[in-house]
């Protein structure tokens, strides 16, 4: 019995020898030799090449330096990059990847996307942003006015997507690319505008397959995010009404027909009255529910140029397709969906339940 | 020295239920959805796993045998002497398969997540010997270390819970939950499914070690329960997560998944259940390789001698070397994965079939004549 206790002697010599001897463990990770890279930022280079830039070192207290490559390929960039900078740059530490927009119109983000994926050392939670502008441009000029800079556009990702209030669409990769992958689905992505000195959230870019191909903003990326992506707004300010609308809850109903050849959407909206510049006096019940009506109206015609939109542009971020999967039957194919998607009628509702932060003198 | 398979004491039906659920939660269950992939196999998962209630139900005859109890000696009234060696020699290519494929398995996996700069050898050598570790300790601690690998193992689970809440999830990606279409992929399906059930044949041959009163069906019933739920949970999240076209693209999703859960103190999550896996990896390797030992002593005729040191020594080392030749010549190449994982599904449904009906019907002969 003594002499088994040996086996475990053995394993610990063997673990000893295997670290001392042939040192298998290729990865170091002293953190004085190393610089985890917080961003990607990728942009059209010349020549059908990647331009991708990052920020080192983003941990250690020293002066920062934006690091630039023209690459063929995302890896190569980062292999690189350590060829002319000191400290090894790993990405364990990802946490978001910047694509110009030029690129994502383009068409084939998905390689570049599928590539950080596929990863085992890249979290899927990386944050995608398209950025309209020079983003390296920003981050130069912003060295020396801010420190960590790019920290703190992670922990602004982080803030909306936690608590998913509609301020932003925030998308990681592993959303994008379930979307990407399956069928009556459409992927979409944050687009920010950037340039020397300002780096701010436009709207939302709706992609056809890994092809940007429009954009929505203000009151129409407000609508996109009541409609699915968050189902909260804080607020929704209508300027052409003059009033400022708090606290939205949206409940949403689609319901397609049996021959999908139209959509009744039906949106019931909660929220408050926060601001109202407009002439109506909201304190008699009569004109408050006018004004209400009003909204109805107009948020109708946004949302059915926004639908009328998508499908002129065949894509179907809302993913409304899967509205025609039913436990008990076939499911129809993603190109027969887009077809009927095309030419579908489509009828939108709205239902807004409002109260307004005053007292309402009642009729009675 | 003692001998490895003395026994001091018997278990209780407590065992029977950890031991049933973690001789069938391994390797599989974690590749599984890639095989699955449609939500519909739900009811392939259900319906295999109420065929394998059946088949436990006729372990569990086999258990309260008298000739069960009695082990080798059982064995030799049963079926004679030839037979057994003859049997011992399947026995001994399929635990070699056995064994072989699931260090393989989880050392692709320790490689390509943990150790992705590390020779594999190193990988299997060192889980190797942890497990000769563990064995060594004779058949009565390893059948107990089943508690640590079900303590170790079955919390995972909870990880996975939030995968089952919006917006992570949209239930009509399980839509349509009947099959649409039926080819020879979902037949593959559901044999993988089988032989994921399959690891509690095994069990069959370490009856004297355990109890065998007349209760125990109820713990075999129950630890098959057990194991029905956890492939249903892990194959429903990842259908949530990816959905079915997205899946069949991912290689190790379950593990993928791990690491999309951060939370603010730790960002992998993956490495922590991966680890956590071991301990599940090793029972079962540990609990085989004594297994193999005791086939390859049948074959030679030496079930009267005492067991020695040499003799797991060498047996373990017949494993590492497969294991290595089997990395080296079909592992690496994905159809000689392919070609593995194939035969060795078949061969495990094909024993989980075979295994409790010849012993049940062979006792019934025996009983009758």
């Amino acid at each position: 019995m003594v002499l088994y206790k040996h086996y475990g002697i053995l394993v610990i010599v063997s673990l000893m020898w295997m670290t001392s001897c042939s040192s298998p463990f290729v990865e170091n990770n002293m953190i004085e030799e190393i610089a985890p890279v917080v961003f990607w930022s990728v942009d059209k280079g010349a020549e059908g090449k990647l331009k991708i830039s990052t920020l080192v070192p983003p941990l250690i207290q020293e002066e920062k330096r934006l690091l630039s490559k023209e690459v063929d390929l995302l890896k190569q960039g980062g292999k690189e990059f350590n060829l002319i900078y000191y400290q090894e740059l790993k990405q364990g530490q990802l946490r978001m990847l910047l694509i110009n927009e030029e690129l994502a119109k383009e068409g084939g983000i998905e390689k570049l996307i599928n590539t950080l994926m596929i990863d085992p050392d890249i979290s899927m939670r990386v944050y995608l942003l398209v950025v309209r502008g020079d983003f390296d441009e920003y981050i130069k000029n912003q060295l020396t006015k801010q420190e960590n800079q790019e920290y703190y556009l992670y922990r602004m990702l982080q803030h909306y997507e936690k608590h998913n209030q509609g301020e932003m669409s925030i998308v990681n990769i592993h959303q994008f690319m379930k979307k990407l992958y399956s069928p009556f689905k459409d992927p979409f992505l944050p687009v920010f505008h950037s340039d020397k000195n300002n780096f701010n959230y436009i709207g939302t870019a709706l992609f056809q397959k890994d092809k940007e191909v429009m954009v929505i903003q203000d009151v129409e990326d407000e609508i996109f995010q009541l409609l699915d992506n968050d189902h909260f707004l804080k607020i929704l300010a209508i300027p052409k009404l003059s009033i400022s609308l708090g606290r939205i809850r949206s409940n949403v109903r689609m319901k397609l027909s049996r021959d999908y050849s139209s959509l009744s959407l039906q949106v019931r909206l909660n929220g408050r009255i926060e601001e109202y510049h407009g002439e109506n006096n909201i304190q008699k019940e009569e004109q408050l529910e006018q004004l209400i009506h009003e909204i109805e109206v107009y948020l109708e015609e946004q949302t059915s140029d926004l639908l009328k939109r998508m499908q002129q542009w065949k894509v179907d971020p809302l993913e409304i397709g899967t509205y025609s999967l039913k436990p008990f039957s076939k499911e129809i194919t993603d190109e027969q969906w887009m077809e009927y998607w095309e030419n579908m009628k489509i009828n939108v509702d709205y239902d807004i339940k409002l109260y307004p932060l005053i007292n309402v003198e009642r009729l009675l | 020295m003692k001998s490895l398979y003395n026994r001091t004491s018997t278990f209780d039906g407590i065992y029977f239920l950890l031991l049933i659920n973690r001789t069938q939660m391994h390797y599989y269950v974690l590749i599984m959805p890639v095989y699955l992939v449609h939500s519909y196999m739900i009811w392939g998962i259900v319906v295999m796993g109420l065929l394998s209630q059946l088949n436990v139900m006729l372990l569990s005859k086999w258990f309260t045998s008298s000739y069960a109890a009695k082990g080798y000696q059982g064995f030799l009234q049963l079926f004679g002497k030839r037979m057994v060696q003859v049997f011992a020699i399947f026995g001994f290519l399929i635990i070699l398969l056995k064994i072989s494929i699931l260090s393989l398995g989880y050392v692709e996996m320790l490689h390509s997540f943990i150790y992705p700069s590390m020779d594999k050898k190193w990988l299997i050598l060192v889980i190797l010997l942890i497990s000769l570790y563990v064995a060594s300790h004779g058949m009565e601690k390893t059948l107990r270390f089943v508690v640590i690998a079900f303590l170790c193992g079955a919390w995972i689970l909870i990880v996975f819970i939030p995968f089952f809440f919006p917006p992570i999830a949209n239930y009509r990606d399980l839509y349509p939950l009947i099959p649409t279409e039926w080819s020879g992929q979902s037949w593959q399906g559901l044999l993988f499914i089988w032989s994921a059930y399959s690891g509690s044949v095994y069990l069959a041959f370490m009856v004297p070690w355990l109890s065998s009163n007349k209760k125990i069906t109820k713990y075999l019933v129950i630890g098959n329960m057990l194991t029905i739920i956890e492939y249903l949970l892990l194959f429903i999240a990842t259908i949530l997560f990816y959905g079915s076209s997205f899946l069949s693209k991912i290689n190790f999703p379950v593990v993928y998944m791990g690491s999309y859960i951060e939370t603010n103190a730790l960002d992998r999550i993956d490495y922590i259940l991966i680890s956590f896996h071991m301990f599940n990896y090793v029972f079962d390797i540990s609990i085989l390789l004594l297994c193999f030992y005791g086939a390859i002593r049948v074959i030679m005729s030496k079930m009267n001698e005492r067991t020695t040191r040499i003799g797991l020594l060498s047996s373990w080392f017949v494993i590492l070397i497969s294991i290595i030749l089997m990395n080296q010549w079909l592992w690496q190449s994905v159809p000689g994965q392919k070609l593995l994982l194939n035969i060795q599904s078949c061969l495990g449904g094909f024993i989980y079939l075979l295994v409790p009906t010849i012993l049940y019907t062979a006792v019934k002969r025996k009983e009758s004549m």
